[in-house]
């Protein structure tokens, strides 16, 4: 392919070039400057990646090796905190809910993901194959719920959900289907619902980028060799796109993890939801609620390993069928 | 007060804001706070912050910057729902700048001790006021020789129903809690539920243990005394999951769009409520004007008068508040003046802590939504026979979350109420020892 000839054309010159007698004045300065770029180039990312991700990450880490002391008549005399090892890991890690919590968001991840993504991976091509009317209509529609927060898009789907209220299941009801979305066995599923109505468009965004990027001789020699639209999908589109798949992926199974907003918003009007529904929900009632910052650091702890080995497990099952291709 | 007094129009606006808040929480509001407690000195101009929840809190508030120019008082709505006021409030103590002034309810306070949150204000002299305050609510927020709170509110727990369809039914006003649940059956057998046992409200579970007897928290010395799998708490557990099993009651969440819906329509013609519980049905079921009553609760033992209370809260002053005596001052005039109380008590802000300055009458003022019943006199009765002997522990907004976690599951199981409160007592008793308190299991 052309790729070579096209490809690094914004690389700096060879360091050979550097060498050449075109600046002889300051040869030995040139490296500092160098340096000295990098550093000033680097600077504002590292100070807020430091400030923003090292720092939080170090005082959770912090704080979730320590507990509260108390003192004084019932405990009302006084606090500091104390040194105590790794028993808040193993109090998290013994609380049922927490853990029931997980088994939960790994069991929508197992349904909701595949779901989203071939949904997304369908429109995107559909959008994108050559007899597409309307695209940048209907790209525009598809995309539309994400820019809706979760806080909102929750609220909006709770109307949609609560009977008696809701015009979904006054409809279902006069059409005998006794359906209730917020009941025990289905509440998860409603929470599906809108995650999927809110991503399946970025997703969908994200294919599309990677699908411009197919280069259109590609598609031209399909052509001549006779392949048909379905053809050109399945052997040349979604070959192609397999790194957006798995970036879409990665970016799917974190979020699950870090579910939230839906079950928090849906938590008022659903007696199912309890309040370790997800890791994250259980986290921020023992911070917010129980106001035992400790155990909800290493819960948040606990939940970022779990999002570590669970991402970087998907890339490497991921990679492993790739590399054939490189 | 109610922590969850609000419309449900209210909701989407409330959940944004809620969701501000959490953003803001961590951020400080501008008002320099936080430094070392100082004396105002004359003329200077203040400025305090207040954070509460309460409708129309506003209206005093601004009599009181008419009235004291130096002294001025900023009120800042916080939400309501599910407690996340005090998740802003403990999240604003540990980043060190909460307001100078908040709203909270008797619950609360010795969560908010544990923070050393609270500014006690005994020694500014508050102990002078304790006679224009009814004596339970005045011990709510007293602990050892501290006095952290004036209190504002309460909420004596009473039966609302609507009296048309009670009499279109031919059923009686219940006295007893054996008269509740044949009403129960009759009102099942019109296709209706005569109220919700929502499994989260672990606030009014608290009042339906308060009024049977119990006792959830008690202190020994230095230890923390936990009962909360006593006897008459598991005959009320054992009272509503009968009604449960049996499909008398509905078990959706109280308080949210679906219930309300059910208020309008009578598919929920009664409400086991507290006193400020009229602007809530007033506000929320528009439609039903005139056919509300009020009720005393029903009684363990007929003829008794045993009663509880929901809700009720106290006007606080932050412990990193500068001016603490201005801000008491504030506090004691808003919850005793009596133009203060009038401006209240039209907001519907609950049953007042102070003993003059109003009548009971005033407090009728739903009066036509009730069809001319002096309905506030059924609540000022109740108040007067609340058990005094009830005081609240620190955690227990933990502690609702337990019962309501475990009621959740044991609708879910089916297991017994019972075994939800072995649950709970067990889980209480790990997470105060968790907070580095002295506890022990009283049973």
């Amino acid at each position: 392919m052309t790729r070579d000839t096209l490809d690094h054309p914004g690389l700096p010159p060879a360091p050979a070039h550097h060498t050449t007698p075109t600046r002889p004045h300051r040869p030995t300065r040139r490296p500092t400057r160098h340096t000295r770029a990098a550093v000033a180039l680097l600077l504002p990312f590292l100070t807020l990646f430091a400030l923003c991700f090292l720092a939080p990450l170090g005082y959770a880490v912090h704080e979730s090796l320590h507990r509260t002391a108390r003192t004084g008549p019932l405990g009302l005399g006084g606090e500091h905190d104390v040194f105590t090892g790794l028993t808040n890991y193993t109090h998290a890690l013994a609380d049922d809910r927490f853990l029931t919590g997980f088994g939960r968001v790994l069991l929508f991840g197992a349904v909701q993901i595949p779901l989203m993504i071939a949904l997304a991976t369908t429109l995107a091509l559909l959008l994108e194959s050559a007899s597409a009317r309307g695209v940048p209509f209907f790209r525009t529609a598809f995309f539309l719920p994400y820019g809706v927060p979760g806080v909102i898009a929750s609220i909006l789907w709770g109307f949609l959900y609560v009977p008696g209220i809701s015009p979904l299941v006054t409809l279902a009801q006069t059409l005998g289907w006794n359906v209730d979305f917020l009941a025990r066995g289905t509440v998860l599923w409603s929470i599906a619902n809108i995650v999927t109505w809110q991503f399946t468009g970025y997703n969908m965004l994200v294919l599309i980028a990677q699908l411009k990027a197919v280069p259109s001789e590609l598609y031209e020699a399909a052509r001549i060799d006779g392949a048909n639209a379905w053809h050109t999908a399945r052997h040349i589109k979604l070959p192609l796109i397999r790194p957006a798949l798995t970036l879409t992926c990665v970016f799917s199974i974190i979020g699950t993890l870090q579910l939230f907003a839906e079950p928090m918003v849906l938590r008022p009007l659903a007696s199912a939801i309890d309040s370790g529904y997800t890791p994250n929900l259980h986290a921020y009632s023992e911070a917010f609620v129980g106001n035992n910052q400790h155990l909800a650091a290493a819960e948040a702890v606990l939940l970022a390993l779990a999002a570590c080995v669970l991402s970087f497990g998907f890339l490497r099952l991921a990679g492993g069928h790739g590399t054939d291709r490189r | 007060m109610s922590t969850h007094h609000l419309p449900r129009r209210t909701l989407l606006g409330t959940a944004a804001a809620t969701a501000a808040g959490l953003t803001l929480a961590g951020c400080g509001t501008g008002t320099e706070r936080g430094g070392p407690p100082r004396e105002r000195k004359k003329g200077q101009r203040i400025t305090l912050t207040f954070w509460s929840w309460v409708p129309g809190i506003d209206k005093p508030v601004d009599l009181w910057n008419r009235h004291h120019p130096d002294v001025h008082v900023t009120v800042e709505k916080v939400s309501a729902v599910n407690g996340q006021q005090y998740a802003k409030m403990h999240a604003a103590i540990k980043a060190g700048n909460p307001p100078d002034l908040g709203q909270i309810e008797y619950p609360v306070i010795p969560g908010f001790l544990l923070d050393n949150g609270l500014r006690d204000l005994a020694p500014l002299g508050a102990a002078r006021h304790k006679n224009r305050f009814v004596g339970w609510q005045w011990q709510q927020s007293v602990f050892g020789n501290g006095i952290y709170a004036i209190p504002q509110a309460s909420g004596p727990m009473g039966l609302f129903l609507r009296q048309d369809l009670f009499d279109k039914w031919d059923i009686e006003t219940p006295h007893t809690w054996d008269d509740y649940e044949s009403a129960a059956r009759t009102v099942r057998k019109k296709g209706a539920w005569i109220d919700t046992f929502a499994p989260t409200n672990g606030n009014r579970f608290a009042g339906f243990a308060w009024q049977a007897g119990a006792t959830w928290y008690t202190t020994h010395g230095d230890t923390w005394i936990i009962h909360i799998d006593d006897g008459p708490t598991r005959k009320v557990a054992d009272y509503w999951e009968a009604l449960v099993k049996q499909q008398l009651v509905k078990t959706i969440p109280d308080r949210q769009n679906a219930w309300y819906k059910d208020i309008q329509t009578g598919a929920v013609p009664a409400w086991l409520g507290a006193s400020w519980g009229d602007a809530l049905l007033a506000g929320n079921a528009p439609a039903t004007h005139g056919n509300w009553r009020a009720a005393p609760m029903p009684q363990w033992t007929k003829g008794a008068d045993a009663q509880a209370n929901w809700g009720g809260s106290a006007t606080t002053v932050f412990a990193a508040a500068t001016y603490p005596e201005d801000a008491l001052e504030f506090a004691l005039w808003l919850n005793t003046d009596p133009a203060s109380l009038a401006l209240l008590i039209d907001g519907g802000y609950g049953f007042p802590s102070a003993k003059k300055g109003y009548t009971t009458t005033d407090l009728d003022v739903d009066k036509e939504f009730f069809g001319g019943q002096h309905y506030s006199t059924v609540f000022a009765d109740a108040g007067a026979h609340v058990d005094t002997r009830w005081k609240w522990g620190p955690g227990v907004d933990t502690l609702y979350q337990r019962l309501g976690d475990a009621f959740t599951d044991a609708l879910g199981d089916g297991s017994s109420f019972r075994s939800a409160l072995t649950k709970v007592q067990a889980h209480t008793l790990t997470d105060l020892k968790d907070k580095g308190l002295k506890v022990e299991s009283g049973g």
